[in-house]
């Protein structure tokens, strides 16, 4: 597992899309996270939410439930938002 | 939460100020990311109890206990779990803070063996601190459930470390890991993490500033690394050593280079910079742990497996991880209604049902109470003791005293012992039960909706559930809330609306005749809850908070941890209680001898009336100045007395959960929100109650109902 490196603040990859629009179920990667809120920002790294990480939706209600790796994770839409996901 | 330690032999259990004794016992300290077991391996180590649950943020304070490994005698210290040596919640900094000032002779650092490709990262950084390391592999059976498997000989050639397994809860591997803490002694050849070109010119530079040059317990690169990210410890510590410095002529010029430095970095680097060094670090976790684990079911990873597919993917797992998949399928069904936004709703009254209404309300405060107060100590203890010391002790004012109608025994012990213990026995009991499944944080995700509008977010159910328990220790815990406009309205609402248990369980046995009155309680309270949190949260300044919590899995609970972990927490309830029970028995003797009792008690009566009770009620809301549970109990032997009608009880019920909170969680706000804050809750909430009660009382009047 390669992570990447190189900074963007919004993801280019064209199937690249936010965590709250991903299709439930469908595993994936995450690409990059949005950089603007560094609050929210350390957050997800410091849990463990990390570009490279492999992501998988669950859940959309009542909230958005998703696991990355071996850990389940429970975040509300704006911090969906946040993350960046590739299939 | 911490709570008490129950070990014997100890002078010091260090909750008290001024007994920081600086121990000349080599210290081992437990970090890691919450809820991977640091609580319950500081239990196997040192034989001292603090208490262990399912979900993240179980221990907001450090616990100290002592512990034996062959010859020697360790001091013990478990931390709140922090995700990274750089904080982001309150808990995580007590952590962190804890790391920069003690020199421990070990640093154990738990992690959660499943998810080592998460946790390698704050290993690293600890390494990177030059803190003297050991790693223990936690939940060393659940990994293998899930078919992952480590090579810890590798993983400790690799970081230069000795690695553990263990499985805590079971006492597994601890051998080997007092082997381990005896055989220490710490490495040389440590892996160094390169930052690159953006980061690590500014890192040396830092490195070369007087400043950082101070005495930290932590390595100069590390706290370089820390100051990069702005970290507010890091400037503490930075600051501390410049005023020590400052007749040198150093300061300000050198601190603004740091901050001159922090920012052309990110400038340049375009990018936040704690973003660049965390991706950086994870590129080595990465790197490690492609080496050290091998996967060989992946049940786990999508949760979208078909049954029939199953055979086909365990069919070469070994048997420990065939059986836990079966395991894992079931806990993911319960999990999916438990997590379910229509199912999980029924499923939550089930638990409310049963849980506090049944068991606690019914058949603690209820049947259990009813034998103990009036059969046991009613018919049998008091009167013995009565006659006894009426015998004994020929002086009126004495008697009085002791076994008066305020008397410490016959009502402080009493009440103690026959009317709270039991209540909050129960309730405890059911909450270790739900908090060990891990049902709490599901009930977080299932409710955040709902909770953003009144300005908390789905973690604060945490603190609230707790509060039905106990609200000085719900206020205690609030602290694990991110902002502090949440840990606000949480304490408001903790100290307005929630009743404790003691109060809760009297509440429910005494209106339990009534369901009408029970509902319209119940509803009134509800109601205040919303109303005043949704107030807060468009009064106070600042956003609404943001809402991410990890789920840990599903568990059975354990027999031995709930009974230990009930036992644990009436233990300190009651020793809390008992002193401000005879406090107030000696406190109203004093104010009976005094008359300043009967003057108290007309003054209360005046708001009393006003809510349309009767003037004897006033006594109840005068107890209820002492503790909340007090006050229910003076409530409970008016309702036992026949004193009050249903539509006074009511009245009485729904002034009485809103008044004043009680003496303890009055300090612990202090504690946590500071005086002004807690002086300005207590202000809001005297009047409020009594202005409800006013309102509940008028209405009812008004449309004629009696209940």
């Amino acid at each position: 597992m390669k992570i990447q490196t190189k900074i963007e603040n919004t993801p280019l990859s064209p199937e690249a899309t936010r965590l709250s629009s991903m299709e439930t179920k469908r595993r994936g990667k995450i690409s990059a996270l949005e950089t603007k809120n560094p609050g929210i920002l350390q957050k997800l790294m410091a849990m463990g939410v990390l570009p490279g990480m492999p992501v998988t939706l669950l859940r959309r209600v009542p909230s958005y439930i998703f696991e990355v790796d071996q850990t389940r994770y429970a975040v509300d839409r704006e911090i969906a938002d946040h993350i960046y996901v590739s299939y | 939460m911490k709570l008490p330690f129950i070990y014997p032999g100890a002078e010091c259990s260090c909750r008290k100020k001024g007994c920081k004794q600086e121990s000349r016992m080599p210290k081992i300290v437990l970090v890691g990311n919450p809820n991977v077991g640091k609580s319950s391996l500081f239990n196997s180590l040192s034989g001292s109890y603090t208490v262990v649950s399912n979900y993240p943020g179980t221990s907001v304070e450090i616990s100290r206990g002592k512990g034996r490994t062959g010859e020697k005698e360790y001091e013990i210290i478990d931390t709140p779990g922090m995700y990274s040596l750089l904080p982001v919640s309150e808990e995580e900094r007590v952590s962190q803070r804890l790391l920069f000032e003690e020199t421990p002779f070990v640093c154990l650092h738990v992690v959660d063996a499943r998810n080592l490709r998460r946790m390698l990262s704050l290993t690293l950084q600890l390494l990177e601190a030059e803190l003297p390391l050991i790693l223990v592999l936690n939940m060393m059976d659940e990994a293998e459930e899930r078919g992952v498997e480590i090579d810890s000989r590798k993983l400790s050639q690799l970081l230069g470390v000795p690695v553990v397994g263990t499985v805590s809860n079971e006492g597994k591997g601890i051998k080997e890991l007092k082997a381990a803490i005896e055989e220490f002694s710490p490495s040389k050849t440590v892996k160094k993490i390169e930052y690159g070109a953006e980061i690590e010119p500014y890192l040396a530079e830092i490195g070369n500033l007087p400043e950082t040059g101070g005495e930290s317990r932590i390595s100069t690169r590390a706290l370089g690394a820390l100051l990069l990210q702005e970290d507010k410890t890091a400037l503490e510590w930075v600051c501390r050593d410049e005023k020590l410095t400052k007749e040198a002529g150093c300061p300000e010029k050198s601190f603004s280079r740091l901050q001159q430095l922090t920012e052309e970095a990110s400038r340049k680097a375009g990018a936040p910079l704690h973003y660049l060094i965390a991706l950086k670090r994870q590129e080595y976790v990465n790197e490690i742990v492609e080496q050290v684990m091998t996967f060989s079911g992946t049940k786990n990873e999508t949760g979208k497996e078909k049954e029939e597919e199953e055979e086909e993917i365990y069919g070469p797992l070994t048997g420990k991880a065939k059986h836990g998949a079966k395991k894992l399928m079931l806990a993911e069904k319960v999990d999916s209604i438990l997590t379910h936004p229509v199912l999980g709703i029924p499923v939550l009254l089930l638990v409310l049902y049963f849980g506090l209404y049944r068991f606690v309300g019914v058949f603690a405060a209820g049947t259990v109470v009813d034998f103990l107060e009036n059969t046991v100590f009613g018919e049998h203890i008091n009167p013995w003791i009565t006659s006894r010391f009426t015998a004994l002790v020929p002086f009126p004012l004495l008697q009085d005293l002791f076994v008066g109608e305020y008397g410490i025994i016959t009502q402080a012990a009493t009440y103690a012992i026959a009317l709270i213990l039991p209540i909050v026995g129960a309730f405890f009991l059911v909450f270790s039960i739900i908090e060990d499944t891990g049902y709490l944080p599901r009930l977080g995700l299932l409710v955040d909706g709902m909770f953003k509008k009144i300005g908390l977010s789905g973690r604060a159910v945490i603190p609230m559930v707790l509060g039905f328990g106990c609200s000085t220790m719900a206020t205690m815990v609030t602290r694990t809330l991110e902002t502090k406009r949440e840990r606000l309205i949480a304490n408001l609402l903790l100290a307005l609306a929630i009743p404790c248990s003691a109060q809760l369980g009297i509440i429910l046995s005494v209106l339990s005749g009534s369901p009408r009155a029970l509902l319209a309680w119940a509803g009134v309270i509800c109601l205040e809850f919303v109303l005043i949190g949704y107030l807060a949260s468009k009064v106070l300044p600042g956003r609404n908070p943001t809402f991410i919590l990890e789920l840990p899995p599903l568990r059975w609970p354990k027999l031995s941890n709930i009974a230990v972990k009930t036992y644990s927490r009436m233990h300190w309830y009651f020793l809390e209680v008992l002193p401000l029970f005879v406090l107030a028995s000696v406190l109203i003797w004093i104010g009976r001898l005094t008359g300043l009792f009967a003057l108290a008690l007309k003054v209360m009566e005046y708001p009393t009336l006003w809510i349309g009770l009767p003037p004897d009620a006033a006594v109840v809301f005068l107890f209820g100045f002492f503790r909340r549970d007090f006050g229910a109990a003076g409530l409970y032997g008016m309702y036992d007395s026949g004193a009050l009608t249903a539509v006074q009880l009511l009245v009485a019920a729904v002034t009485l959960t809103l008044f004043m909170p009680c003496i303890a969680q009055f300090m612990m706000t202090v504690k946590e929100r500071g005086l002004k804050t807690a002086l300005a809750i207590s202000a809001f909430i005297f009047p409020f109650a009594f202005l409800s009660g006013y309102m509940v009382s008028t209405l009812l009047a008004a449309l004629g109902v009696s209940m």
